[in-house]
């Protein structure tokens, strides 16, 4: 819960330096490309993501309480059904998802003459309080003689020294290395390389369902859109014969990169619904689109499509 | 009665403020520790300073980082209010580009280059000779 605290403060500040910066795109497209951040876009994913309410409220380690039973009307019932649906919406609330930080390589003096001064590098932090920690100056003084700008993890490093804050731990904690990194639950994961390890591992496994109706649904529909490799969940819910969620994450995809052929083809086409679906789909998933085989070779056609 | 003023606020005649290393963590023999202090001239080096505004660590970490911080907004304020920094919180001023790199710095890195070449010269030397007795014996 913490990391999402500074993920929303992170994403606070984010938004502040975008509203002073004019966004940056290419020169070629006059649209702006729409960001995880927009109406639309986010409504696309509330959609995709789904309410399933036993898998919201799936009971969580808490402590042991004797269940309550109450007595009601079937218009009180309706009532508190439709109470926990807004609550579980707020649950699914998503985390923002924030682009990628880029690596840093600043140098910023090259001092020959100190080479091979000092067997260590010296990591200079400045610890006045009231500057944000992303502008905090924490420089790398090589024993080379280069003085440059300390990369992420060690930025990360000084900050978790000398600011500490509680629960977070100096070097990664274990879970997040790469062997260890498999599908689990829904832990609080907090930067954006985990995401996508994790990402890739259930794209790899098709293990879409796990994460459906949870809050990193909306997230790693984005990292898939953003990569351009929907197929497989586009596969799962056809599978699942969810048509409208696939027809909006073709639509999402569509407006996040306007210029594929797809897009393109569906513009001049103008079309809505399964017209769409066909349209964004390529060979291998059309053919789901077909009415199915006949029982015999069902069982061949599933091990040729999920790759 | 003891006038306490005269033993909480010790102002010195022809004292000044200073920026310099205080060994801290006295109780444990063999690893040091400094903070970046700005405290009276005439003080005990690891007395009562006035102000801490950084640390020191001289022993690499697992990374093999030597770690440093300044707190840079206080320390502009007591070079303004006429601190002056030792020699040793200069030359790490100078190394992490707040001041421009002390002479001594670079002394010290030209002298060390020079024993360095005079000890690769000397190597040189002593090889062949080395192979020479060895091929005699």
């Amino acid at each position: 819960m913490a990391a999402l605290g500074t993920v929303r403060r992170f994403f606070g500040s984010y938004s502040r330096l975008k509203n002073v910066q004019p966004s940056k795109q290419t020169p070629r497209c006059s649209v702006r490309l729409p960001r995880f951040s927009d109406p639309a876009v986010q409504d696309i994913l509330t959609r995709i993501t789904g309410l399933d309410l036993q898998k919201v409220f799936r009971p969580i380690k808490q402590e042991l309480k004797p269940p309550t039973y109450k007595l009601m009307t079937s218009e009180q019932l309706e009532q508190a059904v439709h109470l926990a649906s807004e609550e579980a919406k707020k649950r699914l609330n998503t985390p923002p998802v924030l682009p990628e930080r880029k690596p840093i390589n600043d140098v910023l003096v090259v001092d020959q003459i100190l080479d091979g001064m000092d067997t260590a590098k010296l990591v200079f932090t400045d610890i006045t309080y009231s500057i944000p920690h992303r502008e905090r100056f924490i420089v790398v003084r090589e024993p080379d003689g280069t003085l440059r700008k300390a990369t992420w993890e060690e930025r990360d490093r000084m900050i978790q020294v000398y600011f500490p804050k509680e629960g977070r731990l100096i070097s990664p904690h274990l879970i997040f290395k790469e062997e260890n990194l498999k599908v689990r639950g829904d832990r609080i994961i907090s930067s954006v390389n985990v995401h996508a390890a994790t990402y890739e591992d259930l794209d790899k496994h098709g293990k879409y369902d796990l994460l459906r109706s949870t809050r990193h649904f909306a997230g790693l529909a984005w990292y898939l859109v953003s990569a351009r490799r929907v197929d497989g969940l586009i596969v799962d819910m056809l599978k699942k014969e969810l048509l409208q969620d696939a027809v909006s994450l073709v639509s999402l995809f569509h407006m996040v990169h306007p210029h594929s052929e797809s897009a393109q083809e569906a513009a001049s086409q103008q079309a809505a619904g399964t017209e769409l679906l066909k349209v964004g789909t390529n060979q291998t998933v059309r053919f789901l689109l077909l009415p199915p085989p006949p029982p015999t070779h069902t069982h061949t056609h599933t091990h040729t499509h999920t790759h | 009665m003891v006038h306490l003023s005269s033993l909480l606020l010790k102002t010195y005649r022809g004292g000044f403020v200073v920026i310099r290393l205080a060994l801290a963590g006295h109780k444990q023999a063999n690893r040091p520790f400094y903070r970046i202090v700005a405290a009276y001239n005439k003080r005990a080096r690891d007395g009562k300073y006035i102000e801490q505004l950084g640390t020191y660590d001289p022993l690499p970490n697992i990374y093999n980082e030597k770690l440093i911080s300044f707190n840079f907004d206080r320390i502009k304020y007591w070079i303004g209010c006429g601190a002056h920094p030792t020699k040793p919180v200069a030359k790490l001023l100078g190394l992490s580009g707040f001041f421009p790199l002390h002479p001594m710095t670079i002394t010290e890195a030209e002298r060390r280059r020079a024993k360095m070449e005079k000890t690769e010269a000397a190597k040189p030397e002593e090889s062949p000779e080395e192979g020479q007795k060895e091929v005699e014996v």
